[in-house]
């Protein structure tokens, strides 16, 4: 079972276009390596290279992916078949969508241990053993189950068992943790840590997450525009990157600790696969803070510099006289003064349940937000975070007067607008406005960038929209070019920044903004946070921002709510909060993100098994 | 210009061409047909086309029993097709659209009363339920558009209710209420848009049903009055001597199917160029 994978100057290409350009790097057994990078860097990829599922049109016309005897870029499709599955296996990112939701668990897995072999009279044991493996509790249960019925920790557990259960040389892992909460996500990386290591099976570990790659691999691999910018040991890759592209990275993720830096977020995005062909050297070069015109022209080599550690990048970068720029301090804001903007006093909301046949409704339906209290000055960043379910969302379409609360109140300086009223709504609508997620499903389709910014004027009938789009567009960092695109015509952050233009339109005195930087890239969500954190130094204006990304709220936020199951369950000054966490939930949220420093080992070696 | 190149499809090039063509036919009936279309010539019944052995050029597609040039029969029956294809679609989609839309966005009650009578009222079978509204009303030709509407507005109002449910669910039609948009101004300037690929698809859908019903009905007699020309007619009076005559069945026919195919493809045409989500970023 000890066959190392050796990728050596692997290149696909699209039409000539070089997708991924002369990858190398190896995964020995029991060792895991983390493949880092931005949405478009090529992650996946390598993925699909090795399973032999490249989309129409790509070709690997380079290099080769030795594994034990074989070359993978070249074996035959009948022993490529045989191998997946068996010695090669996949961890995939969507554990719902990657499980049959008409089969129980149970019969997946023994169909499983079937094509792999297993005596029909072994299979049974054979499952039970491998779900008590991965800490399921009551196997016998679970294989009974559909995956609909278990939450998503308890399908990537499934999925993880299934995995392991051929005895595999390697794993592919794209994402596991992505789509679960941050508790669940320590629990599953630890989980397949440790199975790794009992196994002696190699990992790829795909992540966009720099600091949890820090932690989890013991290499780890950064990929840029499909090229390996650089690679080495996890600690050393985190604690002094030599790439700018690596630095950047690291500099563009909030800390958790420590003294607080402004992100040094990367100018625009980058380049996509259509560009590569135009690009023959350094595909880095064009946001690169201390290129030269030579690496636009050929490509760097790849330098050497000891213990593993190799940066593809001019020499003139590494010899150490660049070490990324200072970040500059952030202090904190002054402290909020006078009456609050907005209080809202004992809110809750139930939502029905929704009518039979003949209209009528039947049990208690869902208590989605308790009791909650909440007061927001001018120019205050409050934050709220809390697990997917636990009521953020409506907290903020309640306070937005989207939904209407079932108790509480809600008031706008000294008014009343709790009610569903016009007057309520008059009053709401010219000093909240609403950031939403999704800037996808945010942005209707069939409106130009400047239609869309300047909606809240034509409700209003006012002229001179132009002159305003013109203005909200500079504000929000964005190309006066971009004002006759329709959204389908720009990218994810550009996107973002149109939904932010749009609410500020009206001049709004408070922001609510629902995970507004959750679907972004590193290097974009620090853009957006600076933009946001501008618009309160010239505006006042105040944010309530929900999030699941503590970081992220450290970096922006003075005070934070931290939400259970509808409740606000501890509410105080961010530095209090992260420093002396009162509730065990936000101990238990504290604990579960990845430490800035990678020598801190995480996640917790003792863990209690749930 | 992506949208105008999308314009250009073959699909709306064909289509729109041949329902322009039918159009034209419909309204310059009396310039184009060769004869009246009522007189008859009864030394001149069952003449084949003019091609055909025994074709006479005066008559391009023959006669009818009654001595009836089939051509100018053709053209003015045109008129009574496009007429119902027009009113009785354009009706349907007017009254089921208003209600998906009222339903689709407010929810609650108004939605439960519309899905309710929609499926109440798709449990009728639909011929059983136009002819019941025809003996009750009368045969007549603004009868059949009457009963059209009133049968067919289920199809829209079920198919975009659930558009507008799922459309009401963007978050874009939350931001225009932020933005202070009034319901009826987000219905019609956010809601409504959206769904406009989806109604023109079902109102071409529903021209080329239009035409169908009103010629069965006209087959059985129920449509138009004695004196005005319709394919469905037509093809009732040949069916008699469709053996010594097939011409007379299946000219009208070929009309039907080709009017019903252009409505069809034009309509696919149009939902493809109007749909932005199928317009790629960077084509413009």
């Amino acid at each position: 079972m000890s066959d190392t994978l050796y990728i050596e100057d692997l290149t696909v290409a699209l039409r000539g276009a070089e997708v991924l350009r002369n990858l190398t790097f190896d995964v020995a057994p029991g060792r895991v390596v983390g493949l880092v990078g931005e949405s478009g860097a090529g992650k996946s990829m390598i993925g699909r290279v090795l399973a032999g599922t490249l989309p129409e049109g790509f070709g690997v016309t380079g290099g080769s992916a030795r594994f034990g005897t074989a070359d993978l870029v070249t074996m035959a499709p009948a022993a490529r078949r045989a191998m997946l599955g068996g010695r090669i296996t996949f961890i995939p990112q969507e554990p719902l969508t990657a499980l049959n939701p008409l089969l129980t668990i149970g019969a997946q897995f023994i169909e499983h241990l079937a094509r792999l072999g297993v005596p029909r009279r072994a299979r049974r044991g054979r499952v039970l053993d491998a779900l008590a493996q991965v800490e399921l509790p009551d196997p016998a249960q679970i294989v009974a189950r559909y995956p609909f019925q278990l939450s998503g920790g308890q399908n990537q557990r499934v999925l993880i068992a299934m995995a392991f259960a051929s005895n595999p040389a390697l794993i592919i892992a794209d994402e596991p943790t992505t789509a679960l909460d941050v508790s669940t996500q320590m629990s599953v990386v630890s989980l397949i840590r440790r199975m790794g290591r009992d196994h002696g099976t190699g990992l790829v570990f795909i992540t966009h997450d720099l600091r949890l790659a820090a932690h989890v691999c013991d290499a780890i691999v950064v990929l840029y525009a499909g090229e390996v910018v650089e690679r080495g040991p996890a600690a050393t890759v985190m604690l002094s990157p030599r790439h700018p592209y690596t630095h950047s990275l690291k500099a563009s993720i909030p800390q958790l600790s420590g003294p607080l830096h402004r992100l040094v977020p990367l100018p625009d995005t980058m380049p996509g696969i259509g560009s590569f062909a135009a690009m023959p050297g350094c595909r880095f070069a064009g946001r690169c803070p201390v290129s030269d015109p030579a690496c636009a022209a050929a490509p760097p080599a790849n330098v050497d510099l000891g213990g593993g550690h190799v940066v593809r990048c001019a020499p003139g970068c590494l010899s150490g006289a660049w070490d990324g720029t200072t970040p500059e301090l952030l202090l904190p804001p002054p402290d909020p003064t006078g009456e609050p903007i907005l209080t809202v006093a004992g809110l809750s909301k139930r939502f029905p349940p929704p009518r039979d046949l003949f209209g009528r409704r039947r049990g208690d339906g869902t208590l989605a937000v308790d009791g909650a209290d909440l007061t927001v000055h001018a120019g205050e960043f409050i934050g709220v975070v809390g697990e997917s379910g636990s009521g953020k969302s409506t907290l903020a379409r309640l306070i937005m007067g989207l939904e209407h609360p079932t108790s509480g109140t809600i008031r706008l300086d000294d008014r009343d607008i709790t009610a569903a009223s016009r007057a309520a709504r008059d009053l709401r609508i010219e000093a909240l406005q609403m950031v939403f997620q999704d800037p996808q499903s945010a942005l209707n389709p069939r409106r130009t960038v400047q239609r869309l910014v300047t909606q809240g004027m034509e409700a209003r009938g006012q002229r001179d929209r132009p002159t305003r789009a013109a203005d909200l567009l500079r504000e929000t960092g964005l190309a006066a070019d971009l004002t006759h695109r329709y959204p389908s015509e720009l990218s994810g952050g550009q996107k973002q920044r149109v939904n932010i233009a749009r609410a500020l339109c009206v001049a709004p005195r408070l922001l609510v903004a629902d995970e507004i930087v959750s679907g972004l890239d590193v290097s974009v969500q620090a853009q957006i946070l600076n933009l946001l954190m501008a618009l309160r130094d010239e505006h006042g204006i105040g944010l309530i921002l929900i999030s699941h990304d503590l970081g992220v709220v450290r970096y922006l936020c003075s005070r934070v709510c931290v939400m259970l199951q509808g409740r606000i369950v501890e509410q105080g000054t961010v530095a209090r909060v992260f420093s002396d966490p009162q509730h065990a939930y936000t101990k238990a949220l504290l604990a579960s993100i990845p430490p800035d420093d990678p020598t801190v080992p995480w996640p917790p070696e003792k863990e209690s098994t749930q | 210009m992506s949208a105008r190149a999308g314009l250009l499809h073959p699909r709306i090039l064909i289509g729109g061409g041949i329902v322009a063509t039918l159009a034209l036919m419909a309204v310059f009936a009396p310039q184009l047909a060769p004869h009246d279309p009522n007189a008859q010539e009864l030394m001149y019944t069952l003449l084949p086309p003019a091609w055909a052995p025994g074709g006479n050029l005066a008559h391009p597609l023959g006669t009818d029993s009654l001595g009836q040039d089939v051509l100018s029969r053709l053209i003015w029956g045109t008129r009574t097709a496009l007429y119902v294809a027009v009113l009785a679609a354009g009706g349907a989609m007017l009254l089921g659209t208003t209600l998906a839309l009222l339903a689709g966005y407010f929810g609650g009650w108004a939605d439960w009363l519309v899905a309710r009578a929609v499926d109440t009222w798709m449990s009728f079978p639909p011929v059983i339920l136009a002819l019941i509204l025809l003996v009750g009303f009368g045969a007549g030709l603004n009868n059949v558009v009457f009963a059209i509407i009133i049968v067919d507005w289920t199809r829209f109002a079920r198919v975009i209710r659930a558009e507008v449910i799922v459309v009401r669910r963007r978050d874009y039609i939350a931001a225009a209420r932020l933005s202070g948009f009034s319901h009826m101004r987000t219905l019609v300037s956010e809601v409504l848009p959206a769904t406009m690929p989806l109604i023109v698809t079902l109102l071409s859908l529903e021209m080329g049903i239009a035409v169908i019903v009103e010629a069965t009905l006209s087959f059985v007699g129920l449509s138009v009055e004695t004196d005005v020309p319709a394919w469905g007619v037509m093809i009732a009076d040949a069916r008699v001597y469709m053996n010594q005559s097939p011409w007379g069945v299946m000219v009208p026919t070929l009309a039907i199917f080709v009017t019903v195919l252009a409505f069809n493809l034009l309509g696919d045409g149009l939902r493809r160029a109007l749909d932005p989500r199928l317009r790629v970023r960077g084509a413009a």
